[in-house]
């Protein structure tokens, strides 16, 4: 039974794959209906990641639009190797990191804003009920884009390392802040 | 693992994978990459579309100009202290654009201390043309005034800052 069970699952993933191949054939040959059907399949785990990383609405919003008008250009150069899904989700974090460095550059230079701003927000009883998202929006830009790539979607520290432009060791002390700093809007004691 | 790593592994397996955004992004993004297949469509249309297509613009002209004509006094009234604020702002815009083309054929002859000092120009242009198209709908709006200022100024100080450091001036 076990092994039936396991059977349908998999011709289910493979059926899922199938459809999705031809989507992104069809996507390759300039269809945009199918490149529409893509894009509602994926907006919301691209939206996700894009306002995790980002922090804001509006500009999660703009760089959602952002991957997919990329995708659309680029989708010739998906091979088929891995996961569409993954390639997917590694073109998103690369391009709503670069999008945030065109936004926020000019606008950090011009006003000298401290890298590390924490919205100040009073502490969650240290309840189970934890709205997790709203506490990593509230984490500084670094620790927060550290952590969602790290501890959400399991980029090792070497790869966010090169991707954000810091060293190794920075991106782990980013990651460790921003344990701590959850730690603090739980309102958890140190152990 | 402390209570606490165990207790965020759990809150991060419960996050939601998924989150809809509160606006609708696909028009945006069609006309994205309409824009992008345009040039590839262009050579797609046959004659007789083109001369169909062109009756049609000459015919929109026509009544855009006719009612132009009616409506503009009312308008251009109406709108006479926001264009006049505008023209300021390009006014700024052209002379920023004279003084970073001067200062760029002054140093032609001079190496850039740094590679990317161009992209940084761009970056800031960006940066201008961001503030000047919120402008366009406040164009009284000081703050915006002062970025856009502050924008230039830096833009300046770019340019020289790469062609004539400190160093070379003592």
């Amino acid at each position: 039974m076990e092994h039936t069970q396991q059977r349908v699952v998999h011709a289910n993933v493979v059926f899922g794959n199938k459809s999705e191949h031809e989507l992104i054939c069809k996507t390759k040959e300039g269809d945009k209906q199918a490149f529409r059907t893509l894009y509602d399949d994926h907006i919301g785990r691209v939206y996700a990641l894009c306002y995790r990383l980002t922090g804001e609405k509006g500009m999660a919003e703009d760089a959602s639009q952002e991957v997919f008008i990329q995708l659309w250009k680029k989708i010739a150069n998906f091979d088929g190797q891995s996961q569409f899904s993954t390639w997917l989700h590694s073109v998103t974090a690369n391009i709503a990191i670069s999008y945030m460095r065109k936004q926020k550059g000019w606008v950090q230079r011009m006003f000298n804003l401290e890298n590390s701003g924490i919205n100040e927000m009073p502490a969650e009883e240290n309840s189970t009920d934890v709205d997790l998202e709203a506490l990593i929006i509230r984490l500084p830009e670094r620790a927060r884009m550290v952590f969602v790539l790290h501890a959400l979607e399991g980029y090792r520290h070497e790869d966010i390392a090169k991707m954000l432009n810091m060293a190794v060791g920075s991106s782990k002390a980013q990651f460790f802040r921003a344990k701590q700093l959850l730690k603090e809007f739980m309102g958890v004691d140190d152990e | 693992m402390s209570d606490f790593d165990d207790k965020l592994a759990r809150h991060i397996s419960a996050l939601s994978k998924e989150k809809q955004p509160e606006r609708v992004l696909w028009r945006g993004i069609e006309l994205g990459i309409t824009s992008a297949q345009n040039p590839a469509s262009n050579d797609d249309v046959s004659p007789s579309t083109v001369t169909s297509r062109q009756w049609i613009a000459i015919a929109a002209s026509v009544c855009l100009v006719t009612v132009l004509w009616f409506a503009a006094p009312f308008a251009f009234k109406a709108d006479e202290s926001r264009s006049d604020g505008y023209a300021l702002i390009n006014a700024m815009s052209v002379q920023q654009q004279q003084q970073v083309n001067s200062l760029l054929a002054s140093y032609q002859s001079t190496p850039a201390l740094t590679q990317d000092w161009q992209e940084q120009l761009k970056e800031l242009d960006d940066a201008a043309d961001v503030i000047k198209a919120a402008l366009k709908d406040d164009p009284d709006n000081s703050a915006l005034i002062k970025m856009l200022h502050h924008v230039y100024q830096q833009q300046i100080a770019l340019i020289e800052r790469v062609h004539a450091p400190k160093w070379q001036q003592i």
